[in-house]
C-alpha cells in the first residue's frame, strides 16, 4: 500500500462533517427523515478511517512503522515551511487506532441514544469533526498540523457542550470550556513560533532533536508554551474547571471527549515532547507536581461528587493526573500504556453511565467518614477547590471591568477629542455642550434661511463660544479651572493605579516594551 | 525608469475600471428605476469576469508589476494614467469585486428608495476602489482615494439605517479629507524629491510615477518626514487609535452593504504596505517599532472595546481595529512571513468582516436590531443565519480550516520572532478574541427566544443563501490551502522585504 494514502487517515470524518452541514443548509437533511442517511455517512466516514488505520497497522508490523511521511507543502512562506505530512510511528498508530475506534464505537452508540433529538445532525456534524480533529492530533508529523486538531477539537467540544443552545448554563459552559482551551492555544501557538525562530522547523522530530542545542532560556520558553497547551487540554490543575463544565453536552460526546480521547490529548503531547522534557528538570518536576495535585483533586472530588457523570469525570481527572505525574517522572512508556487502557476503560464507563442508575442495585455509597469528619476538606472538595472561582477572579472579572473601563475611556475621552459630536460638529456644538452643561441655553440667532443662515448662525455660536470661555475668564478663572479639571484627572489616574488590574497591566506593559 | 514595452499589454485593468462608469450610466438611460439593480448585478458580475482573468493571466513566479498600461494624462506636471498589478495587489481585486456582488444581492430588495442613485453610487465607488488597488501614478491613486469618498458619503447619509447617519457621514468625509492632505503632501515631497536627484527643473523633473518613485532615494532629512505624513494618511482610513471612531459609527448608522464594505475592504491597510514602507524604506527600518507599537495597541484595545459591546455591529467594528492592529504589527516586522501574513490577512478580511457584515444586515433587516437585548435564540428561528456567522466569526479568530489560520499564524510568527514582547501581547488579543466573539454570539444568537420579532423571522432567503454560501467557500477554500494565496504573493513580497533589508534576511 503506497505510503501517501495513510495522509488520508482523518480525512473522511471531515468530509462527512462537510457533508452533513452541506445537506443541513441546502434544506436536504433535517428532522428525522435525514437521521439514517446522517448516520450512515458519519459511520461510514469513521469506518473508513478506522480500516486505513488498520492497513497502516499491519504493514507497521509487517515492515515496521511508515514513521515521517510526506504529501507536499501546505504553506511556505520564506524560511518558513510547514509540510502536509504524517508521522506514523509505534506510538502514533496505536492511538490513532484507538481514536478511530472509539470513534466509531461511540458514534454507532449515538445513532440511538440521539433518536429523535432536534439536533441530531449538529451532533454528528461535531462528532465528525471531532473524530477527525483527535485522529489529525495524534498523527500529526508537525506542530502546525497538531495545533490544527487541537484547535478544530476545541470548536467541536464547544458545539457540543452547547448543544442543548437553548439553555443558557449549557452555553455559558461551552464558552467557559472553549476559553480555557484559548489560554492553552496561546500556549501552542507560542511554542510553534519560538520554534520557527529558535530550531527552524516545526516537524516532531525536528523539534525533539533540535532542541538539544537551544540555550536553557529557549528551550524552557518553547516547552512552557507546549505545556500550557498540554495541561489546559487534560485540564490539569489550574485549568481542572472546565471539564466539570463541559459534561453539559449530551452523553456520547462527553464519553469521547472527556472521558477517553480529548483528555488526553495533553498527555499525548508530553509523551512526544518527552525528549525535551529531561533536558528541563524543573519544568518536568513542576508538570509532575500539577499531575500529582491534579489526581488528589479528582481522587477527593470523586469521593464527594454528587452525580453519576461529575463522579466519573473526577475519577478520570485523577488517573489523568497520574499520567501526567509519569511524564514529570520521566516513566514515559509506563504513561502511554496507562493512556491507552484508561481510554478504552474509560469510554465503556461513560457510555454505560446512563444505565448505570438501573444496574448498580445498592444505594450510592456515602461519603468515607474520614473526609466527612474533616469539614473543611469536604467543603473544598465538594466546591472543586474553587478553581472556577480563582478563575473568576484572576481572568474574567478583571478582564469585563478593563472592558467596560476602555469603552467609557472611548465614549469619554477618544470620542470627544477625534469623535463625532452629539449634534453637528466642530466649535458649534462643542459651544452647545458646553452652554447645556452650564445649563445656559445659547442665544439662537437665526440670520437668515438656508446654508448661508446656518453658516452664520454656527459661526456666532462659535464666537460666542470662544468669548465665554477664552476673553470672559481669562484673568484667572479659566486658568483656575483648567488645574482643577488636570488634578481630577490626576487624581482618577491614581485612583486607577491602585486597582490590582493597572498595576498588573503596567508592570505587563513595561515587560512588553523591554522585551 | 518605467518599462515603457510593458505598455502594450492588453487592457483588461481599464476595461475593469471603464465598465463600472458605464453600468452607472446605463442605470440612469433604463427606461424603469427599477431596472437598476439588476443592470448593477451584471456590471460586476462581468467585472468579476475580468478580475477573474486578470488573477488567471498573472504570473505568478514574478515580483513586479503585470498588465501595465501608460497613457499621458497631464504632461506638463509629468502625470500619467498609470495602472498595474503586482502579486501584493492582484487577488484584491477579485475579491473585492465578489464583496461588491455580495453587496448588490443584499440590498436587492431591501433598497426601495431612489434605486437608480443608490446603484449608480455603489458602482462608482466598486470603481474607485478597484482605482485604488491597480493605480501605479501616486496622483492617480489620490485620484481614486478621494472619489471614493463622495459615493460612501451618499450612501451613508441617505440610506443609512441609524439615526445619526448624516452626521456619521459627515465625520466620515471630514475625517477622510483631513487625512488626504498628508498623503498630497507626501506625493507632492516624493516627486520633488526626485527632480531634486535627477537635477531637471521642476516641472519635467516631477515624478509621479510609483515604479520611478521606488528607485529614486530620499534625500537625507526628507525620510522620516515622508514616512510620518503617509502614516499619518493611512492610518485614518486603517483604522488606528485614536483616529478610528469614525469606524464604529459609520458600522452602526450606515446601510449594511456601506458598513461591510467599509470594514471588508481594509485600503488603509493596504496603503501601509503599498506606499508607505517601499517608498521610505530606510525610515521604515529605523520606525518599523512604531507600526508594531501601534499594531500591538490596536490589537489590545479593539478586543476589550468588543468585549464591552452590545451591539453586533459596534462588536464588529471595534473587532475589525482589533484584527487589522495584528496585520499592522507585522507590516511593522518587515519580514517576508510578516507581509504575506499581513496580505492574507487583509483579503481574508474582504470575505469575513464583509461577509459578518451583511449577515448582520440579514439579521437587522429581519428584527429591526442589531443588538443583543433585542435578540436572544435567533438560533432556533435562523439556523443557517446563525451557523454562517458561527463560521465567519471564527475564521475572524483564526480557526484552522479557514483563511483566518494561516495568515495569522504567519502575522503572529514574525510578531514574536521580531518583537517577542508585542507578539505575546499579541498573543493575549488571540484569547481576548474568543471571549468578545462567544460572548456576544451567545446572548445574541443562543439562549431562548424573547423577542416575538424573532419567533417570526424566517431564516435565508434563496439569494441570501447563496450569497452566504459563496462566502463560506472563500473562507473555507484557502483555509485549506493557503498555498493558492501565497503563491501569488510570494515572488512580490520578497521584493518587497528585499526593498527594505537590502541585507539578506535571516532565518
Amino acid at each position: 500500500m503506497p505510503e501517501a494514502l495513510f495522509t488520508l487517515i482523518p480525512l473522511p470524518p471531515l468530509l462527512a462533517a462537510l457533508w452533513i452541514a452541506l445537506g443541513f443548509a441546502l434544506g436536504r437533511d433535517r428532522g428525522e427523515a435525514g437521521e439514517r442517511g446522517t448516520a450512515r455517512v458519519a459511520l461510514s466516514a469513521a469506518g473508513l478511517s478506522l480500516l486505513l488505520v488498520l492497513a497502516a497497522d499491519v504493514q507497521a508490523l509487517l515492515l515496521g512503522p511508515p514513521g515521517q511521511i510526506e504529501a507536499g507543502t501546505w504553506l511556505a512562506s520564506g524560511g518558513v515551511r510547514v509540510a502536509l505530512g504524517l508521522r506514523l510511528d509505534a506510538f502514533g498508530l496505536v492511538m490513532a487506532t484507538l481514536v478511530a475506534l472509539i470513534g466509531l464505537v461511540t458514534l454507532r452508540f449515538s445513532v440511538h441514544y440521539l433518536h429523535r433529538e432536534p439536533g441530531f445532525q449538529r451532533f454528528f456534524l461535531g462528532m465528525s469533526l471531532f473524530t477527525s480533529a483527535m485522529l489529525l492530533i495524534v498523527t500529526a508529523g508537525n506542530a502546525v498540523l497538531t495545533f490544527v486538531g487541537w484547535e478544530l477539537a476545541g470548536v467541536s467540544s464547544y458545539l457540543l457542550i452547547g448543544y442543548a443552545y437553548e439553555r443558557p448554563r449549557a452555553t455559558d459552559n461551552a464558552n467557559r470550556a472553549f476559553l480555557t482551551n484559548r489560554i492553552g492555544d496561546a500556549g501552542f501557538l507560542l511554542a510553534i513560533a519560538l520554534c520557527f525562530a529558535w530550531v527552524g522547523g516545526v516537524e516532531w522530530p525536528q523539534i525533539t532533536e533540535g532542541a538539544t542545542d537551544l540555550s536553557a532560556l529557549q528551550l524552557g520558553l518553547i516547552l512552557f508554551g507546549f505545556l500550557l497547551a498540554a495541561l489546559a487540554k487534560s485540564a490539569q490543575v489550574p485549568f481542572s474547571a472546565w471539564i466539570l463544565r463541559a459534561l453539559e453536552g449530551p452523553t456520547p460526546s462527553s464519553a469521547a471527549f472527556y472521558g477517553s480521547l480529548m483528555v488526553h490529548a495533553g498527555v499525548y503531547l508530553l509523551i512526544r515532547l518527552a525528549p525535551l522534557l529531561e533536558l528541563a528538570p524543573a519544568l518536568a518536576a513542576l508538570v509532575a507536581l500539577l499531575g500529582l495535585a491534579t489526581a488528589l483533586y479528582g481522587w477527593l472530588g470523586a469521593l464527594t461528587a454528587a452525580e453519576t457523570k461529575g463522579s466519573l469525570m473526577y475519577a478520570t481527572l485523577a488517573q489523568v493526573g497520574l499520567m501526567v505525574l509519569w511524564c514529570g517522572l520521566g516513566w514515559t512508556e509506563l504513561a502511554a500504556w496507562h493512556l491507552v487502557v484508561h481510554a478504552l476503560w474509560r469510554a465503556y464507563h461513560f457510555l454505560h453511565a446512563p444505565a448505570l442508575m438501573h444496574w448498580v442495585p445498592r444505594p450510592a455509597r456515602p461519603v468515607p467518614a474520614w473526609l466527612a469528619r474533616r469539614r473543611w476538606l469536604y467543603t473544598a472538595a465538594l466546591n472543586g477547590f474553587w478553581l472556577d472561582a480563582v478563575g473568576d477572579a484572576l481572568a474574567l472579572r478583571p478582564a469585563r471591568q478593563l472592558a467596560r473601563d476602555v469603552e467609557s475611556f472611548e465614549e469619554r475621552v477618544v470620542h470627544r477629542l477625534v469623535g463625532l459630536p452629539e449634534q453637528g460638529s466642530g466649535v458649534h456644538s462643542l459651544a452647545r455642550w458646553e452652554e447645556a452643561r452650564l445649563g445656559r441655553a445659547a442665544p439662537r440667532h437665526r440670520y437668515g434661511p438656508g446654508v448661508l443662515g446656518a453658516l452664520m448662525d454656527s459661526l456666532s455660536t462659535a464666537l460666542h463660544w470662544f468669548e465665554q470661555r477664552m476673553v470672559l475668564q481669562s484673568g484667572g478663572g479659566g486658568l483656575r479651572r483648567m488645574v482643577r479639571v488636570l488634578g481630577g484627572y490626576l487624581q482618577e489616574v491614581e485612583a486607577l493605579l491602585s486597582q490590582p488590574r493597572y498595576l498588573v497591566l503596567l508592570i505587563l506593559a513595561t515587560l512588553v516594551v523591554i522585551l | 525608469m518605467p518599462d515603457l514595452s510593458l505598455t502594450n499589454s492588453p487592457p483588461l485593468l481599464s476595461l475593469l475600471l471603464l465598465t463600472l462608469p458605464l453600468g452607472a450610466a446605463l442605470i440612469w438611460v433604463a427606461p424603469r428605476p427599477s431596472w437598476a439593480r439588476a443592470i448593477a448585478l451584471g456590471a460586476t458580475l462581468s467585472n468579476l469576469a475580468i478580475a477573474l482573468t486578470v488573477a488567471a493571466l498573472f504570473e505568478r513566479g514574478d515580483g513586479g508589476f503585470q498588465l501595465v498600461e501608460q497613457r499621458q494624462w497631464i504632461p506638463t506636471l509629468q502625470i500619467h494614467y498609470r495602472v498595474g498589478v503586482d502579486g501584493i495587489s492582484v487577488l484584491f481585486l477579485p475579491l473585492a469585486v465578489l464583496l461588491f456582488v455580495g453587496v448588490v444581492l443584499a440590498s436587492w430588495t431591501k433598497t426601495r428608495a431612489m434605486p437608480r442613485l443608490y446603484f449608480s453610487l455603489v458602482l462608482l465607488l466598486e470603481a474607485a476602489t478597484l482605482g485604488i488597488f491597480c493605480a501605479l501614478d501616486t496622483v492617480l491613486f489620490f485620484l481614486f482615494w478621494e472619489l471614493s469618498l463622495i459615493p460612501i458619503y451618499f450612501l451613508v447619509s441617505l440610506w443609512g439605517v441609524g439615526p445619526r447617519r448624516r452626521e456619521a457621514a459627515v465625520q466620515y468625509t471630514l475625517f477622510m479629507l483631513l487625512g488626504g492632505v498628508p498623503l498630497l503632501f507626501a506625493f507632492i515631497l516624493l516627486a520633488l524629491n526626485h527632480a531634486e536627484l535627477t537635477g531637471v527643473a521642476v516641472p519635467a523633473g516631477l515624478s509621479f510615477d510609483y515604479q520611478t518613485l521606488l528607485q529614486t532615494p530620499l534625500a537625507p532629512g526628507l525620510g522620516p518626514t515622508v514616512f510620518a505624513l503617509l502614516l499619518l494618511g493611512f492610518a485614518v482610513k486603517t483604522p488606528l487609535f485614536p483616529l478610528h471612531t469614525w469606524l464604529p459609527v459609520v458600522a452602526t448608522d450606515g446601510s449594511a452593504g456601506v458598513a461591510a464594505l467599509m470594514t471588508g475592504l481594509k485600503i488603509g491597510a493596504y496603503g501601509l504596505i503599498r506606499f508607505l514602507v517601499p517608498l521610505a524604506p530606510e525610515t521604515a527600518r529605523d520606525y518599523g517599532w512604531v507600526l508594531a507599537g501601534l499594531g500591538v495597541f490596536g490589537v489590545l484595545y479593539g478586543a476589550l472595546a468588543a468585549l464591552a459591546q452590545t451591539n453586533l455591529r459596534r462588536m464588529l467594528a471595534f473587532s475589525s481595529m482589533s484584527h487589522v492592529g495584528l496585520v499592522v504589527l507585522g507590516i511593522g516586522t518587515l519580514t517576508q512571513q510578516g507581509v504575506q501574513g499581513a496580505v492574507f490577512q487583509l483579503l481574508n478580511f474582504t470575505v469575513v468582516a464583509g461577509g459578518l457584515f451583511l449577515l448582520t444586515g440579514f439579521l437587522h433587516h429581519r428584527t429591526g436590531t442589531a443588538d443583543v437585548a433585542g435578540l436572544g435564540g435567533a438560533a432556533r428561528t435562523m439556523p443557517l443565519l446563525a451557523s454562517a456567522f458561527l463560521l465567519l466569526g471564527l475564521a475572524s479568530i483564526g480557526l484552522p480550516g479557514t483563511g483566518g489560520f494561516p495568515a495569522e499564524l504567519l502575522l503572529l510568527l514574525s510578531a514574536i520572532s521580531s518583537y517577542p514582547g508585542a507578539g505575546i501581547a499579541a498573543l493575549a488579543g488571540v484569547v481576548i478574541g474568543a471571549g468578545y466573539l462567544l460572548g456576544i454570539y451567545r446572548r445574541a444568537f443562543l439562549g431562548p427566544v424573547t423577542s416575538t420579532v424573532v419567533a417570526a423571522a424566517v431564516d435565508l432567503r434563496p439569494r441570501e443563501r447563496l450569497v452566504a454560501l459563496v462566502l463560506v467557500l472563500l473562507v473555507l477554500v484557502p483555509g485549506l490551502y493557503p498555498r493558492l494565496v501565497l503563491d501569488f504573493t510570494q515572488a512580490a513580497s520578497s521584493a518587497w522585504v528585499a526593498r527594505v533589508n537590502p541585507a539578506p534576511p535571516g532565518p
